[in-house]
């Protein structure tokens, strides 16, 4: 005992760590709290994972050959064999084939208009017709795009040495353009905000609710250690969260680990103490748990959205950007992103950490202060 | 005055009587009506404004080596188009790390030698550096900097009066959204989303509350029955749900121009039937779950996220693999957004929505007699 009294604790922290070991003890307890925590994050990134595939193929693809020659069959052939289009089978006319995309049975319909075999061998000019389902535009795209490089090299085969420009491409990080490995990432920053936001709003609210937060705000414990406490848990649940769809990531969906992982820890600290100051904030405005549901749902989604994580930041309209940069989503996922991916370090995402370290610290330090105030 | 005249009489009037008491409960908290009709107008403006993958300008480094008329024209090409914004010269060290900021998504190389191999009549070789974390973004790029090196090839072949034009042409005609706008393809996802969230997560809080408060068990001292309870318990929501379609179509139409092509009542038809699926599904969650905090993280889990990534809204189902699109069919909001597309878009009607309206009635069935099911023996 006598080390005891050479060494006493401090008293904050003592009063700190019952804190924690109170938190510890009834998240475990809770077992659907804890597969909520855990597992639910772990399943959703793998089917997420593999749900989330922008790559667009099998395009189904209906032909209207007015020409049944040999030449335009060949043509179809070659155009379909790509894995781009799908064959969905042949109509005798357009119009069927405008049928098929009123119904859904095709997104994509490819007119070959009558003599296109004899007018290509007798170098005369031609017209292909290709008639999409716009609905999709990622998907028209793509399925457009496909048609008319394909034809335009029919037709340069035939031409003469003409002056051209050849551009090679040279793809950097993800040579065969997939999409899990970029997704994974993103899907991980959204889980996260999701998990612990809504966590901790609800969490201290059902407290209040019930009244033992009031109990023991009447123990002598200071309303600051007490924070401390009940947020110190979920701080390593998010690292464990992380950790584990990281790990995933990798294993499942060929992520990269190129850069130094300290950065990315680095930017998991950060970013969760934003998002927690954001639960905690929420908890603090909403007087029940439903309330404080919908406040940190009415957080997350948008967010979520307003991020870049599903859709390019700079496809967004002008005024829209700039909202992007008061979101803390914005940053981690550049980071996490760019840490994967290409290897970025700190001295490439700086800029990004302190605007999260910012957001951090004043989100938390309000939410602390009303917390504060609502307690005494 | 038989029994048997009365007893429907009698069990309207319960219905009413709880669902009259279901409405107070919403109109008394008025943040939570307020976020169940600001919500969808604040994510209909995201979503029509902001979920877009149609990028322009996208920032280009430019490293040219030959520096010559020819080599200038060429990368005038890139950054006077649409397409592509100068991002300021690069060379190889800096492209990487360009890319590592994100301060440039494509570097284009111009090597020596480009506008000597011109003038002799070869083909001017040039190269391209893409960013390729985001393939989506990559792809387009791609795209784009094939269309620009062809045309400046025609460009150069004009002027050196070659055969300009190709012997063959395609025209591509796009169908319901030629503009191919992202606020088309996402308004009708969009409502199925909001219905999917609001209805799932909204029913599931407000059962588990009353679970949690003990007041369910004041309810069943009462004289009103189990399925009285639950049916009076709905039909707010119903009400709610369907104001909330109508306010996003209507929305969507008025600041987006998405059409409204077919029928509005075969809309709300689908709406409706879309509805009880998801009531009966946050009853169930609500009924498994014993507290408001499980019952929110389980109606996340089973209908937020799949509603948005399972159900053809962003990323199209054919796409997904073999195991996912069967998973994908028993989620109810892809019925929704195929026949909220095929409605709105494309016009059609009954004769070929029917297959939608079958899938989620089916669905709406089983979960609404499981959930029913469930909720006796809980309370038995």
């Amino acid at each position: 005992m006598s080390a005891a009294r050479e060494r006493r604790p401090s008293r904050a922290l003592v009063q700190y760590a019952a804190v924690v070991r109170k938190e510890v003890l009834q998240t475990v307890r809770d077992r659907r709290v804890m597969f909520m925590l855990v597992f639910a994050p772990f399943l959703q990134t793998v089917v997420l994972g593999f749900a989330v595939d922008f790559d667009v193929d099998r395009v189904p693809t209906v032909v209207a050959d007015h020409d049944q020659s040999r030449e335009g069959r060949e043509r179809i052939r070659e155009l379909l064999a790509d894995g781009t289009l799908r064959d969905a089978g042949r109509v005798p006319s357009a119009e069927d084939g405008s049928e098929a995309l009123d119904r859904g049975k095709a997104a994509a319909v490819l007119v070959l208009p009558p003599r296109l075999g004899a007018d290509l061998a007798a170098g005369r000019p031609a017209e292909v017709q290709v008639v999409l389902d716009g609905t999709d535009p990622n998907r028209s795209n793509v399925a457009g795009g496909a048609a008319v490089r394909y034809f335009g090299e029919v037709a340069s085969r035939g031409a003469g040495p003409a002056p051209r420009v050849l551009l090679s491409p040279r793809v950097y990080y993800n040579p065969s353009l997939k999409t899990p490995p970029y997704i994974v990432p993103g899907i991980s920053a959204m889980l996260l905000v999701v998990v612990t936001t809504i966590v901790t709003a609800m969490g201290l609210s059902r407290e209040r609710e019930q009244g033992t937060l009031e109990q023991v705000a009447v123990t002598p414990i200071r309303p600051t250690w007490l924070l401390a406490g009940k947020i110190t848990p979920f701080v390593f649940i998010g690292f464990f969260d992380v950790l584990l769809l990281v790990t995933a990531g990798t294993w499942i969906f060929g992520v990269p680990l190129r850069g130094d992982l300290s950065v990315l820890a680095v930017a998991t600290l950060l970013y969760l103490l934003s998002t927690l100051g954001v639960g905690l904030l929420i908890s603090t405005l909403s007087s029940n748990q439903q309330q404080s549901f919908l406040g940190g749902f009415l957080f997350t989604l948008p967010a979520a959205l307003l991020s870049g994580i599903l859709t390019p930041i700079e496809a967004m309209p002008g005024w829209m950007r700039w909202i992007t940069y008061l979101n803390p989503l914005r940053y981690f996922q550049i980071v996490a992103r760019a840490n994967l991916m290409k290897g970025a370090g700190f001295s490439d995402v700086w800029p990004e950490l302190v605007a999260l370290a910012v957001f951090g610290a004043a989100i938390f330090g309000a939410a602390t202060l009303r917390f504060r105030k609502r307690l005494a | 005055m038989t029994a048997g005249r009365n007893r429907p009489r009698l069990f309207l009037l319960r219905v009413a009587a709880m669902a009259g008491k279901e409405v107070l409960h919403i109109e008394r908290d008025p943040r939570a009506i307020a976020l169940a009709l600001v919500m969808p107008l604040v994510l209909l403006l995201i979503f029509g404004y902001g979920v877009s993958f149609d990028l322009d300008h996208v920032p280009l480094g430019v490293w040219d080596l030959d520096r010559t008329e020819a080599s200038r024209r060429l990368s005038l090409a890139f950054t006077a188009s649409n397409e592509f914004a100068p991002a300021g010269a690069a060379d190889a060290d800096r492209a990487d790390q360009a890319f590592r900021r994100g301060t440039a998504r494509a570097v284009l190389v111009v090597p020596r030698g480009y506008s000597k191999a011109l003038s002799r009549g070869e083909p001017g070789r040039a190269e391209l550096l893409v960013d390729g974390a985001d393939p989506v973004t990559a792809n387009q790029v791609l795209t784009e900097a094939d269309a620009i090196a062809l045309a400046e090839g025609r460009r150069l072949a004009a002027g050196r009066g070659a055969a300009t034009s190709p012997p063959l042409e395609v025209k591509v005609w796009t169908r319901y959204n030629p503009e191919a706008r992202s606020a088309v393809f996402m308004v009708p996802g969009l409502a199925a989303y909001l219905l999917a969230i609001s209805a799932v997560l909204l029913t599931a809080l407000t059962v588990a509350g009353e679970w949690e408060r003990g007041s369910m068990e004041q309810l069943f001292a009462s004289p009103v029955s189990r399925l009285e309870i639950v049916l009076g318990k709905l039909v707010p929501y119903l009400g709610l749900g369907l104001v909330q379609l109508l306010l996003v179509v209507v929305a969507g139409a008025v600041v987006f121009d998405v059409p409204v092509r077919g029928s509005p009542l075969l809309v709300l038809a689908s709406g409706f039937v879309f509805l009880l699926g998801m009531l009966g599904q946050g009853l169930l969650v609500s009924v498994l779950a014993k507290n408001q905090l499980v019952a929110t993280q389980a109606g996340t889990l089973s209908s937020l996220l799949p509603s948005l990534l399972l159900s053809g809204m962003l990323v199209p189902v054919d796409n997904m693999p073999a195991p996912l699109r069967l998973l994908s069919s028993v989620v109810p909001a892809r019925y929704l957004v195929d026949a909220l597309r095929q409605i709105l878009l494309k016009g059609n009607g009954i004769g070929s929505v029917w297959p939608d309206l079958l899938a989620m009635g089916l669905f709406a069935v089983v979960v609404l007699a499981l959930a029913t099911f469930r909720f006796e023996r809980r309370i038995a």
